[in-house]
């Protein structure tokens, strides 16, 4: 009895040792929930998904490190109202995910720690990332964010339905639209054919979605719609081209209407439509799906670039995730902790490159196993055509919420073109002019 | 009175002083640093500068505010009078000692303890085209499908559909208490009198519970004009601003656009509506009083 508590006694010492030694980062992110499924998971390489494969990796960089303790707290997409108020309270977290097109908004008032030294410590070149990557999350010459991928909204495209069309070219590629004409004609022939609607769109309880495929549209017209960063301009024509297409694609029926993000994400999985217009981060899930026997998927998904319908430039809108690290007082012992995360983070780009997402590390972009990932050589364009918004563009989330509610209203006949331009122009300039 | 006057000590006051501190600390001082950030030109995170009442100009000239207090004073108008209407009829139809009132008046009351996240999650699965409850079951009878959430016009209704669902545990349950509390003798002498039901509900049971009528009342004008969760999850406030409401205004001006001046001053006009609203509904139960008697 004596050993046994003696014993004990020993294990719990060495026990509250270790934990007493134990560096905690606060790590706050979006991707989603899913510890039931991959909670105690650390086989990076089965993960599928970004929740899957995040989850994951953070398991796996605990596994490595058992000095280092990952308090992961997961967020609703896109978090900022909560970092906002951790900020505010002067609470924030350790390590952030972040979007590229917000870090402005909080390097701008030095909420953001630079992370030159950080990363040099590890090992880290900005020269092993992408320009894209690297470019964005550059601001007055310091790094504020450990890039971590690229991504743009793609068409998830159902071959088995295209199949039924007649819309399959000889070497197995789905037809897909080069201009506005064609998508018209071709969207006719899918739907004639098949009794679905030809595109997918998250058109219910969002605006990002409509924002994302305006951005897309401007883009492909060249325009210079935030020349001025304080100002936006929609009184030219090309806006109003841009929103028209998107007017008629939903109005003549060529889109499935009422969905909301997880409804449409399913109803492309169950077969409902043609096209799915979603980001690169469902490849992975999509993917795995259409390995599966016997759904509407098997051997029946490819995923490539928005088309393009305007003829002036091959364009189409892009953002990323980065990690960020918010001003705060942290010892060295924490920082070197968030250093080894980030290498690890670095280390593993290609893990999180199988969601789907375009990896920002330059060698594994260049590399045999991400190359030879489904699809990739499909969507490989858009490391040049991908194309953001100019980063000195503050409170680009706000924007995207003004510009894709006005939209929506046009799209959805509840407003005129003419009617939802002006009064998106408006409400951002106001906003901007307000900063 | 003198006697009382003699014995009463500024030492009694510290039994009130934690009941004030708390009062104090959490409405009286926030409430007046609000009214003080809205006469400032100020963001998340500082930057204060002193703009007098520009911040309130800003946001009555500005149409997406009016059409948010357009969209809740027509939810308010439409949900209250439902809540109070129904919430008596189930405390009527409830007030019986039965196994069966019993489980039932616990069924109606469990939403109420549901979180909004829960409640949203729920009615989503009613609503949403395609795969939805009501989808499933016009699709059934062969009818064109509804945009329930993101259609102009059903939107609001389909939120106000999901408070009420949420919100009527309460009305019922301080219905359900009053009704208790009317003498059984009124009712004995009614049926004595062999009144018929509508005039034992007129002159009996509706006199008496008109104290509650009106606490339900204005309990749910303050709840219902903080419309937000319901909306920000089922709609988002859309489609194209149709189920926005004033909180949800404030909370993407001071937490989107990070313009905590013009979030304030649009939170004081809030406040200021639902102070007339409640003086309103309490004048008009007075003047009513005062009427009959």
């Amino acid at each position: 009895m004596k050993r046994l508590l003696l014993g004990t006694t020993a294990v719990s010492l060495l026990t509250l040792s270790s934990l007493a030694h134990a560096t905690t980062i606060e790590l706050q992110r979006f991707f989603g929930a899913c510890d039931a499924e991959y909670g105690k998971m650390t086989d990076v390489s089965a993960a599928v998904g970004e929740c899957g494969i995040i989850t994951t990796l953070v398991n796996k960089f605990e596994a490595d490190n058992p000095d280092i303790d990952v308090k992961v707290t997961t967020v609703e997409w896109p978090g900022y109202d909560q970092l906002n108020a951790q900020l505010a309270s002067r609470s924030a977290p350790d390590v952030v995910s972040i979007h590229y097109s917000a870090m402005s908004d909080y390097q701008s008032r030095g909420l953001l720690v630079p992370l030159d030294k950080l990363l040099k410590d590890q090992g880290i070149k900005t020269t092993d990332f992408t320009d894209a990557a690297i470019s964005s999350v550059t601001k007055e010459d310091k790094i504020y964010a450990l890039p971590f991928d690229n991504w743009t909204m793609l068409f998830h495209v159902n071959n088995n339905l295209m199949k039924q069309a007649g819309l399959m070219q000889a070497d197995g590629r789905p037809l897909l639209p080069t201009s506005r004409d064609e998508f018209f004609a071709q969207g006719k022939q899918f739907q004639e054919a098949t009794g679905k609607p030809y595109l997918i769109q998250v058109l219910a309880n969002e605006t990002s979605t409509y924002a994302r495929f305006f951005y897309t549209l401007m883009m492909q017209q060249d325009s210079k719609f935030f020349d001025d960063p304080s100002h936006i301009d929609l009184s030219g024509e090309d806006a109003k081209a841009a929103l028209t297409l998107m007017k008629d694609i939903t109005s003549k029926g060529f889109s499935a209407k009422d969905l909301d993000y997880p409804a449409a994400v399913s109803a492309f999985a169950n077969g409902d439509g043609g096209i799915a217009v979603n980001g690169t981060w469902l490849i992975g899930s999509y993917d795995a799906q259409s390995k599966e026997a016997n759904n509407v998927l098997s051997d029946g998904y490819r995923v490539f670039p928005s088309p393009q319908f305007f003829p002036q430039k091959n364009a189409t809108y892009a953002d990323g995730h980065g990690w960020v690290v918010p001003r705060g007082d942290r010892s060295n012992e924490k920082m070197a902790a968030i250093g080894k995360l980030f290498k690890f983070f670095y280390d593993n780009n290609y893990q999180w490159a199988r969601t789907g997402h375009l990896p920002t590390v330059k060698k594994v972009i260049a590399s045999d196993a991400f190359t030879s990932l489904p699809h990739r050589s499909d969507i490989a364009e858009i490391a040049q055509t991908g194309q953001a918004l100019p980063g000195e563009v503050l409170r680009q989330f706000a924007i995207q919420d003004i510009l894709g509610e006005e939209l929506g209203s046009a799209v959805n006949g509840n407003k005129s073109i003419d009617e939802a331009l002006e009064t998106a122009q408006y409400r951002i300039n106001d906003l901007l002019e307000n900063i | 009175m003198a006697e009382s006057y003699r014995r009463s000590r500024w030492t009694n006051g510290l039994f009130v002083v934690p009941y004030l501190s708390v009062f104090v600390t959490l409405l009286v001082f926030p409430l007046a640093w609000g009214i003080w950030l809205s006469l400032n030109k100020v963001d998340l995170f500082g930057g204060e500068r002193f703009i007098g009442l520009k911040n309130y100009a800003r946001v009555l000239s500005d149409p997406v505010f009016g059409q948010a207090v357009k969209n809740t004073v027509i939810f308010v108008g439409v949900s209250v009078p439902t809540l109070v209407v129904l919430g008596l009829f189930l405390a009527l139809a409830l007030n019986k000692t039965t196994k069966g009132s019993s489980f039932l008046r616990g069924l109606f009351f469990a939403s109420s303890i549901l979180s909004v996240t829960i409640v949203t999650l729920i009615w989503r699965i009613v609503f949403i085209p395609s795969d939805g409850l009501i989808a499933l079951i016009f699709e059934f009878f062969g009818w064109q499908p509804i945009g329930f959430l993101s259609t102009k016009g059903w939107a609001l209704f389909s939120v106000g559909v999901a408070t009420v669902w949420w919100c009527i545990g309460l009305p019922m349950m301080l219905f359900l208490a009053a009704l208790q509390q009317i003498p059984k003798d009124l009712y004995e002498a009614a049926a004595l009198d062999n009144a018929s039901r509508w005039r034992v509900l007129t002159r009996i049971t509706l006199p008496s519970i008109k104290s509650t009528i009106m606490l339900v009342a204005v309990i749910q004008v303050v709840m219902q004009f903080q419309l937000f969760g319901q909306a920000q999850l089922m709609t988002n406030g859309g489609p194209a601003g149709s189920s926005r409401p004033i909180v949800m205004y404030i909370y993407e001006v001071g937490f989107l656009r990070w313009d905590i001046g013009m979030g304030a001053a649009a939170s004081q006009v809030l406040f200021l509506i639902i102070l007339c609203a409640a003086m309103l509904q309490y004048w008009i139960s007075t003047r009513k009083e005062e009427v009959d008697a």
